[in-house]
């Protein structure tokens, strides 16, 4: 581009449509990015989670792969340094930082809501008698998908995507009812009996019930985007 | 009666660094480099010329080892950027009649 000051009004608004469009794309493809890499390690957590559950229930130790949603963060930060090679020229724009700062916002909670439910769960137990124990047990997962919800809805906003806001709400909603009412743990129960040799992997699958909702919400909510911004930024 | 445009920011160099900022909070110097097509040494000279009106600030980092220059639209550039299109717009208008 040169230093040439007789232009056209036409010209002008050119360039001014051209610059503005290619900083859009770029910040796109790197927010597509982000969020493409973020789901993929959601989904890839959520599948490993129950696998590591199984191997560890036949030990007496139940459900030590939720710990490995601990190492979801780092793993994202790593993999994302690693792989978004143009993130690091790429500008900051509205739109990518209020993206960023609400998928941020998500991990702040549902990561401190987590450990609080862990605290809770280790120290209830020997404070309180066991029915007053199973009222006041924190059950991470229907907040959790409450939360994600949110953050879905409020990208489907902030990136005009009007079924991203309905997945958002619909799903947040049906996923915490399904959730709080303990109804796919009510489906695993009436088709498996206690006394049954089965009992124990219903107990895993059970556990693993909120795995999925959280892949589910991965694919459509952290992946799904991802990949259509990075499509519409070619 | 036309207002003048501002003389700054019409040229195309100038003008295609001012529209890269505006879109965005910040951005380094090899971005604007490789989003204008621009040489190190043009664009050095018209970011100090935007620089020295108020309409950008300019912040010399270090990137590790390497030394980064970054750019940040200031309200001041805002404002003309703003009252540039509008011209604009009032030009384009009487050029459709």
């Amino acid at each position: 581009m040169e230093e040439n000051s007789n232009m056209t009004a036409e010209r002008s608004l050119e360039i001014i449509t051209k610059q503005i469009e290619q900083s859009r794309r770029a910040v796109s493809k790197t927010t597509g990015q982000s969020l493409y890499v973020s789901g993929i390690c959601i989904m890839c957590t959520a599948v490993l989670v129950p696998i590591i559950n199984m191997i560890t229930m036949s030990q007496g130790m139940i459900g030590l792969g939720h710990l490995l949603w601990f190492a979801l963060p780092v793993v994202i930060w790593l993999l994302s340094r690693k792989y978004i090679k143009d993130r690091e020229h790429t500008p900051v724009s509205l739109v990518s930082s209020m993206i960023a700062k609400t998928w941020i916002t998500f991990g702040y909670f549902g990561i401190g809501f987590f450990v609080i439910a862990i605290i809770w769960g280790i120290i209830a137990p020997r404070l309180l008698t066991l029915s007053e124990y199973a009222t006041s047990q924190i059950r991470v997962a229907p907040v959790i998908v409450l939360l994600m919800g949110m953050a879905i809805t409020i990208t489907g906003h902030i990136l005009r995507q009007r079924w991203l806001v309905v997945f958002g709400i619909v799903a947040g909603l049906l996923c915490f009812a399904w959730e709080h009412f303990h109804v796919g743990e009510a489906i695993v129960m009436n088709l498996v009996s206690v006394e049954s040799p089965v009992a124990l992997t219903a107990a895993v699958i059970n556990s693993s019930l909120p795995c999925l909702t959280i892949f589910i919400f991965a694919l459509v909510g952290l992946l799904l985007p991802g990949m259509m911004l990075k499509k519409q930024s070619v | 009666m036309f207002q003048p445009l501002d003389p700054l920011l019409h040229s195309e160099l100038r003008l295609a660094v001012m529209s890269l900022l505006v879109s965005s909070e910040e951005a380094e110097f090899s971005y604007i480099k490789e989003q204008t097509g621009a040489t190190a040494g043009n664009l050095s000279v018209q970011i100090d010329k935007l620089s020295t009106a108020g309409y950008i600030e300019v912040e010399k980092t270090f990137k590790g080892k390497m030394p980064c220059t970054i750019c940040r639209i200031t309200p001041v550039g805002l404002k003309a950027f703003e009252d540039y299109v509008k011209t604009l717009k009032s030009y384009l208008k009487v050029h459709k009649k």
